[in-house]
């Protein structure tokens, strides 16, 4: 198995490792750097429980290998910070969008990729976000709360109650 | 404020949404892996394996097979008994089920346990496994219950004389006159396809050493902390002072997790053997193929009523496909006939169920487990049997349903914990008024107007759900030196915000604010009883146990106020956390703590502390009525759900956005088992599910918003609470069966998951 030296930055920081070919990019985030909030729901690319930003796509962690983000910049769940990050925090909080909160992590990285990165216009409606999760599962919550949760955060001022 | 009844945001969600949980396989830094050999084979006899090639492998500490574990008993104790009275009742049978540990000689389904890998990691693990070579003999396998059933059929385990795992039969009032008088009698045969929990998260376990003390503390992704590790002793011969089973964050669970498993026997006794710390995470194919599976039922139900669509007598005999076996055969096959009665006035009833042995993987409890079935086939039954006397499917129900002069209403029958039925009710009539008046027949319309090319139909379905059983749950409160108050139950929580309930009952209790209370994780050092989150459960046996041991607790606190100050404890008041008697300085939870420490008043006396488990006499009923508006597509036959309200009659909600989302999350489940979720299985017993792809979870674009009415009726226990733990899913499969019925006219629909093919040839046909 050969080893790869790969140079990326995660959550903004600098990081180089060495890496086997074959190290996946969520096992190199969990078990090299410690970045457990990187779910792993199926490891095999369905249920989004793994997704990143990858220079803000997002991507899923489990099928992408650590050596294809040489030269990229990840962020993690852990590295979602700033207003929009504290608004889908808090939404989805106060709309249940979580229970056991094993797919969050996901939802909150594909749901900041859609409100910044996706050029529909805004606001969102509930069936478009609806139809952007639908690449992430969750078993326990019904979606509601989460596409609830979406809606209140890329349009803080429509919050009702 | 009063903190019961109000939602509160839930403590757990600051550190999910950091991602900062502690979910199981987040904690096995440091550990080495274990990785599985499991049968490809659905049954056969083990010849040889060969793991000499897998001993060399890179990274490889080990490679066990059965007879080098020196397990006591190579099977998992069985989980509970059922009660004497019910089994008098009942005829109830059940035979003694020695389902392997790790396979010795034979295996009895695809994914059962061979052998196990113990490498440095995780890939290191798995490449070994993969050298590992099993020799079987095959034996015939038997996959479907009317095959296992058969006079020619193998017998699947050796030690038994048949494939039948349990039986049950009642009977009351005369069904066979009832029958003889029915002005319409409905026969059909329904089979509720075979799905399961699928938690987001899989299984996992992790073993540390305690190399100091000798003790092994085991972490697993589990509902019933308590359970596994009576199975863990029961299978090793180890004591309970050796083994601690702590419970994560769990990623899920709805029954799947409420059993006990090979591998939670097997880490920590390969930890033991090898002297290491490990871990084994459990991958989704895994998951899909080895973990406890659910539902898998074929009833055949006779339903008799009069000229006015009246109820005169249910008949039903039923089988339960548990697969290679399920330590909760007894609970299945109970709960599904008690539930087949339903929230009507049924004067005679005749039921029989079998659990049937079949080389399907294992069984346990998911989410409803029998009650989803039960209502499939009554409401099934009584939509048929409205159709044949022309009233509607709300009409008959209206008929039927128990009103607030039936309730309570008690049954010839005892429950499954031996006492006799009574449902305490309130109003099942209303419920359905509520479910209509969230979703009236009439929105039929507006969805036909929005989906001109949809066919739209209106269906309903009702349910009664027992909950929660006992006998009982543990809780345990204790003051820490700064006064601040800890609780843990026995109750696990697999994301149903037990950190934040029971705060508020603990907080609500001791008339404290919630910054004063924390709820710690179970752990079963800390807690020597338990019994676990399942059953709709928790909020009933655990809440009403924190809230009785509250006010120990408080009684505790007042005896030792009363010897510090040399009060008499019958003039000591408790007032919002401060405790005071005539003519004494006031002192609240932390003076107290304090009063034991060095030099103080009460020196040497211990932490105070208040243990106490709350039993409930029986189990308290949950009734509700789901309602739907779906669409059909008449080229393709897929059905998609448009609109959905559930009202039911749960008792005082603790949190009601935490109630809130269980139902919420119970109709995504119900939606997913009726319309896209089935493991399917070749002739050959293998396993056809076994990755996301094959096994459909419903996304966001499948389940639709639902709308929730919450009549409040008040039980009988302390905190007048119900379960709803399993409300949202036990009613969706009939309504939405009876929805797409309305909607094309021409269908009957008997098997779930509902197949669009089978719709679209009964319109072709039409
Ligand atoms: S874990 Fe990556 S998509 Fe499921
Ligand atoms: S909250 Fe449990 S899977 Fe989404």
């Amino acid at each position: 198995m050969t080893d790869h030296v790969i140079r990326l930055a995660v959550n903004d920081e600098q990081i180089e490792a060495t890496v086997p070919a074959r190290l996946t990019l969520a096992d190199f985030l969990r078990d090299r750097l410690g970045l457990t909030g990187t779910h792993l729901g199926c490891e095999h690319g369905v249920c989004g429980a793994c997704t990143v930003l990858v220079d803000e796509r997002s991507v899923r962690a489990c099928i992408t290998l650590a050596v294809q983000v040489d030269g990229c910049s990840i962020t993690t769940v852990e590295g979602l910070t700033g207003p929009l990050a504290d608004r889908l925090r808090a939404a989805f909080s106060r709309r249940h969008g979580l229970q056991c909160g094993f797919c969050t992590p996901g939802f909150l990285v594909t749901a900041t990729e859609m409100i910044e990165n996706d050029s529909r216009p805004k606001p969102l409606t509930a069936d478009h976000v609806r139809e952007t999760l639908s690449g992430n599962t969750c078993r326990c919550t019904g979606y509601q709360g989460i596409v609830q949760a979406v809606l209140d955060a890329e349009a803080p001022d429509h919050i009702t109650g | 404020m009063t903190l019961i009844g109000t939602s509160v945001p839930r403590r757990e969600d600051e550190r999910l949404l950091a991602g900062k949980g502690s979910f199981l396989a987040d904690q096995a830094q440091g550990a080495y892996h274990v990785v599985f050999v499991r049968s490809d084979i659905a049954h056969g006899d083990l010849r040889q394996i060969d793991v000499s090639a897998a001993q060399e492998a890179p990274g490889v500490v080990g490679v066990f097979t059965a007879g080098q574990l020196g397990l006591r008993d190579n099977y998992i104790a069985l989980l509970h008994e059922p009660d004497p009275e019910f089994v008098a009742a009942t005829a109830f049978t059940m035979v003694d089920q020695r389902l392997a540990v790790m396979a010795d000689r034979r295996v009895h389904y695809v994914g059962q346990i061979v052998a196990a890998v113990v490498a440095s990691d995780r890939y290191l693990a798995e490449d070994a496994a993969e050298l590992v070579n099993v020799g079987y003999a095959a034996l015939p396998v038997v996959v479907e219950m009317e095959d296992a059933l058969d006079a020619e059929a193998p017998v699947l385990h050796e030690h038994l004389s048949s494939n039948e795992a349990a039986s049950l039969s009642f009977s009351f009032g005369d069904p066979d006159s009832a029958r003889a008088q029915a002005a319409v009698t409905v026969a059909e045969t329904y089979r509720i396809g075979r799905h399961g929990a699928v938690p987001l998260e899989c299984r996992g376990v992790l073993t540390r050493l305690g190399h100091r003390t000798g003790e092994v503390d085991v972490w697993t992704s589990t509902q019933v902390p308590h359970m596994v590790r009576r199975g863990i002793c029961a299978a090793t011969g180890w004591t309970t002072d050796e083994v601690r089973v702590h419970v994560p964050d769990v990623g899920g669970g709805f029954g799947t997790k409420a059993n006990v498993y090979p591998e939670e026997i097997l880490v920590p006794l390969l930890a033991r053997l090898t002297g290491r710390d490990l871990v084994w995470v459990e991958d989704r194919q895994e998951h899909l193929t080895a973990a406890a599976q659910g539902r898998d039922q074929v009833h055949h139900c006779v339903l008799s009523v009069d000229a006015e669509g009246r109820i005169l007598a249910l008949e039903d005999d039923f089988l339960v496909n548990i697969g290679a076996g399920s330590l909760w055969v007894a609970g299945i096959v109970a709960n599904t006939a008690i539930h087949l009665l339903g929230p009507y006035r049924v004067p005679a009833a005749r039921v029989g169920g079998r659990g049937i042995f079949t080389n399907k993987a294992v069984v346990a409890q998911y989410r409803g487990a029998g009650r989803p079935e039960a209502s499939f086939v009554l409401e099934r039954s009584l939509d048929a049997a409205a159709r044949r006397l022309g009233l509607t499917n709300v009409e008959i129900r209206r008929r039927n349903l128990l009103t607030a002069q039936d309730l309570p209403y008690p049954r010839p029958l005892p429950y499954r914990d031996g006492v006799p039925i009574v449902y305490d009710g309130g109003d099942y009539r209303a419920c359905l008024d509520a479910a209509l008046d969230l979703l009236p027949v009439g929105v039929v319309a507006q969805e036909q107007a929005a989906h001109p090319e949809l066919l739209i139909g209106h269906g309903v379905g009702c349910y009664l759900e027992a909950t929660g059983r006992g006998p009982y749950e543990s809780a345990q409160l204790t003051v820490t030196p700064q006064g601040r108050i800890e609780v843990m139950t026995g109750a696990a929580s697999a994301g149903q915000g037990h950190e934040t309930s029971f705060a508020q009952v603990a907080a609500e209790s001791l008339a404290l604010p919630m910054e004063a209370v924390r709820v710690l994780p179970t752990d079963t050092g800390s807690l020597a009883h338990g019994i676990g989150t399942f059953a709709s459960r928790s909020a009933v046996l655990a809440g009403n146990a924190v809230a009785q041991t509250a006010a120990q607790l408080v009684d505790a606190g007042r005896r030792r106020y009363a010897r510090a100050t040399g009060a008499d404890p019958a003039e000591v008041g408790y007032r919002e956390g401060v405790f005071q008697a005539p003519d004494r300085d006031p002192a609240g939870w932390r003076e107290l703590a304090r009063l034991g420490g060095p030099g103080e008043a009460l020196e040497g006396e211990p932490p105070l502390r208040a243990a106490s488990m709350y039993r409930c006499r029986t189990v308290t009923w949950t009734m509700g009525v789901h309602a739907t508006v779906v669409g059909v597509h008449p080229g393709t036959g897929i059905a998609r759900v448009l609109r959905y309200a559930v009202a039911h009659e749960g008792g005082v909600e603790i949190n009601p956005l935490v109630v809130e989302g269980q139902v919420l999350g119970g109709v995504a489940q119900g939606l997913g088992g009726t319309l896209y979720e089935e493991f399917r299985y070749g002739a050959d017993g293998g396993p056809r599910s076994t990755t996301f792809a094959e096994y459909g979870l419903p996304g966001a674009s499948e389940v639709p918003e639902v709308q929730i009415r919450h009549l409040g009726v008040p039980t009988d226990n302390p905190l007048g609470v119900r379960g709803a733990g399993e409300s949202g899913t036990i009613a969706v499969a009939a309504a939405v069966a009876a929805a797409i019925d309305a909607a094309t006219g021409c269908t009957h629909v008997t098997a779930t998951p509902i197949a669009p093919r089978m719709v679209k040839s009964a319109l072709d046909a039409a």
